[in-house]
């Protein structure tokens, strides 16, 4: 029978959203829908899926590479092997999926934001979205695949009635890898996910430098300074103000960007403000496809020219 | 402790314009410039970092065309002891291979190492798999996305791996192992061209990729590139710089901002 695996991504007993894509494309490609989860209560619609797989163990344990990879490999063993095995496009995600690749010898695709179904092509996205690579596997196997977050929780269909349920027992904890603890952020001053008006700033914009004339903008503007991750990795601004999967999801009423190219992983803290405006360069930047208002121009003299303005 | 990194040459296409040609089969590069991999830049620097601390050497292994010796000779002027080219004018698209040939190579020229570190991603495909794919294969634990590492101490790196929203997770992982450093972590020193220039008297051995792997063992084909879907987009304002500023204000002033 040919079923799709799903892997799913629970962190500290939440079922992430993002599963919801997972699901999505088991649907789109018409397969059964297969769910791997840790024990545990979950808030899970039971009906969208056609079978759930308990796995007696924690859900740190369920994270580890090497130890899902065992996981899986007992379940192909009582039900078969799976048409594909899909995982989010998440940190834990890549991290699972290309480790058991790797182990088993299948082919992987990452990062799949499209389905031809007729075809059965898969698309992926180069260069941050500049061009999509179409795909497809060169090998009679399982093929995994990781997908982004937000491009088929849409198929999503319900299959009017409670999934079956089984359980696994699961592996048991190893020494080459274990979980320590979890490590949060440390909550600094500036909220930026509660700013109205936020002015965010991308590698496009140079160097360090220009930070304090964006300053005097935000000023002026009274906008709140945010940032991309490249600018907080260069350390231009600091962490508790980048935007983004890694970042803050923010939705303020106007997201105005400043060199930022678009890169999903942005788009994905950003796309819900109410009014996006993107200043860049280059025409093709992906990130006019999710601005409401463009400009293609150099995001420093728009800067200057909108000081001048506002100070009269 | 003797650290293995893999950097890429790739494409800087940020401010460029890609062109497909031949039926979407290829990319037009040619007018474009190239560097190392921002992910690799990363991993380099914590690789020399490790190294200047407690010994060791750094080796930095690129598969790539002939061109790739620039990013061997900037790992190098970073604090590479030495750099290696597995050399293919083909470019692979499957990381399976890629990993596949990595790990070939590694057995056949029996090298030795007590860690592999690569960048989390290349900036080009994006498929942030070759550190995983290639830890499964040589059955050496993996961590991905790290973000900082804490200590390392009896044969251990303790080290935090980056998750979602600013959460991450401190981990122990038990060496020889193969770890994907995040962008972030540290803050690659500069190199100057000097630099760059003394790192051409370093030795760079070349192998040719072939003899690890063929373009036949890939597990996924390329069928073709393709344009992102338009989804209806920005209004441009275009026009004078001044009125175009005008506009903005406009824009902030109806939305209640400013
Ligand atoms: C696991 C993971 C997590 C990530 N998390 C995040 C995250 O939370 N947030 C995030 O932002 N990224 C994240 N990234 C990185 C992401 O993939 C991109 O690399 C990043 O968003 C790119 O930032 P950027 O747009 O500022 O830079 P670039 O992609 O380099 O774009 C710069 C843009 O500026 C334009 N430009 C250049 N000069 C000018 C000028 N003078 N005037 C106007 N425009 C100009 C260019 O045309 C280009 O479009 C993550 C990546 C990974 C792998």
């Amino acid at each position: 029978m040919s079923y799709a695996l799903i892997i799913s991504e629970v962190r500290r007993g939440v079922f992430e959203e993002r599963n919801l894509d997972s699901i999505g494309m088991a649907h789109l490609a018409g397969k059964d829908a297969f769910l791997l989860i840790p024990e545990g209560n979950y808030n899970l619609n039971n009906s969208i899926v056609n079978k759930i797989i308990k796995a007696k163990l924690e859900e740190s344990l369920f994270l580890n590479p090497l130890i899902i990879t065992e996981l899986i490999s007992k379940i192909i063993g009582t039900l078969g092997a799976p048409e594909i095995v899909i995982f989010t496009h998440s940190s834990s995600g890549i991290e699972l999926a290309s480790y058991l690749a790797g182990k088993m010898s299948l082919p992987i695709i990452t990062d799949v934001s499209g389905y031809d179904r007729n075809e059965q092509i898969f698309f992926k996205s180069y260069y941050s979205d500049k061009v999509f690579g179409q795909f497809k596997k060169a090998k009679e196997s399982p093929l995994v695949i990781t997908v982004r977050s937000g491009s088929f929780k849409d198929h999503v269909t319900e299959k009017g009635k409670n999934a079956e349920e089984i359980t696994v027992d699961g592996p048991s904890g190893i020494e080459e890898r274990s979980f320590v603890e979890y490590v949060e952020e440390e909550k600094t001053g500036v909220d930026i996910t509660k700013a109205e008006f936020l002015l965010s700033l991308g590698r496009g914009i140079g160097n360090k430098d220009e930070i304090p004339k964006f300053e005097e903008l935000a000023n002026l503007m009274k906008a709140t300074i945010s940032g991309s991750r490249p600018v907080i990795d260069k350390q231009w601004l600091p962490k508790e103000r980048q935007v983004g999967t890694s970042g803050k999801t923010v939705k303020p009423k106007v997201y105005l960007a400043m060199g930022i190219s678009g890169a999903f992983q942005h788009i994905a803290g950003m796309k819900d403000s109410e009014c996006i405006i993107a200043v860049n360069k280059d025409p093709e930047a992906p990130i006019f496809q999710y601005a409401h208002y463009g400009i293609v121009a150099d995001a420093n003299k728009i800067r200057d020219k909108l000081k001048d303005l506002l100070q009269g | 402790m003797d650290i293995l990194v893999f950097v890429k040459r790739v494409a800087a296409t940020q401010e460029e314009e890609l062109r497909l040609i031949d039926d979407g089969k290829n990319i037009d590069l040619s007018k474009i410039p190239f560097k190392m991999n921002d992910w690799d830049n990363y991993a380099v620097e914590e690789a020399v970092k490790i190294v200047e601390g407690q010994g060791g050497s750094v080796t930095a292994i690129s598969i790539g065309s002939a061109e790739s010796d620039e990013v061997l000779r900037r790992a190098i002027a970073m604090g590479s002891k030495d750099g290696i080219l597995m050399e293919t004018q083909e470019a692979i698209h499957d990381p399976a291979l890629r990993a596949q040939a990595i790990y070939n190579f590694l057995k056949k020229e029996d090298i030795k190492f007590d860690a592999i570190f690569t960048g989390v991603q290349s900036e080009d495909d994006q498929f942030a798999a070759t550190g995983g794919i290639l830890a499964g294969k040589m059955d050496l634990p993996y961590a991905s996305m790290v973000i900082g590492i804490d200590a390392i101490e009896n044969g251990y790196f303790v080290l935090r791996r980056e998750l979602e929203g600013g959460l991450q997770e401190r981990i122990k992982i038990k060496a020889p192992c193969i770890l994907s450093i995040q962008s972030g972590i540290n803050e690659p020193r500069y190199v100057s061209i000097m630099g760059i220039r003394k790192a051409s008297k370093v030795e760079r051995k070349t192998f040719k990729f072939n003899d690890f792997a063929s373009r036949g063992d890939a597990i996924i084909d390329l069928i073709k590139w393709s344009y992102p879907e338009k989804k209806g987009g920005a209004t441009m304002l275009t026009g004078e710089m001044d009125e175009i500023c005008k506009e903005i204000l406009e824009i902030l002033k109806k939305k209640g901002v400013c």
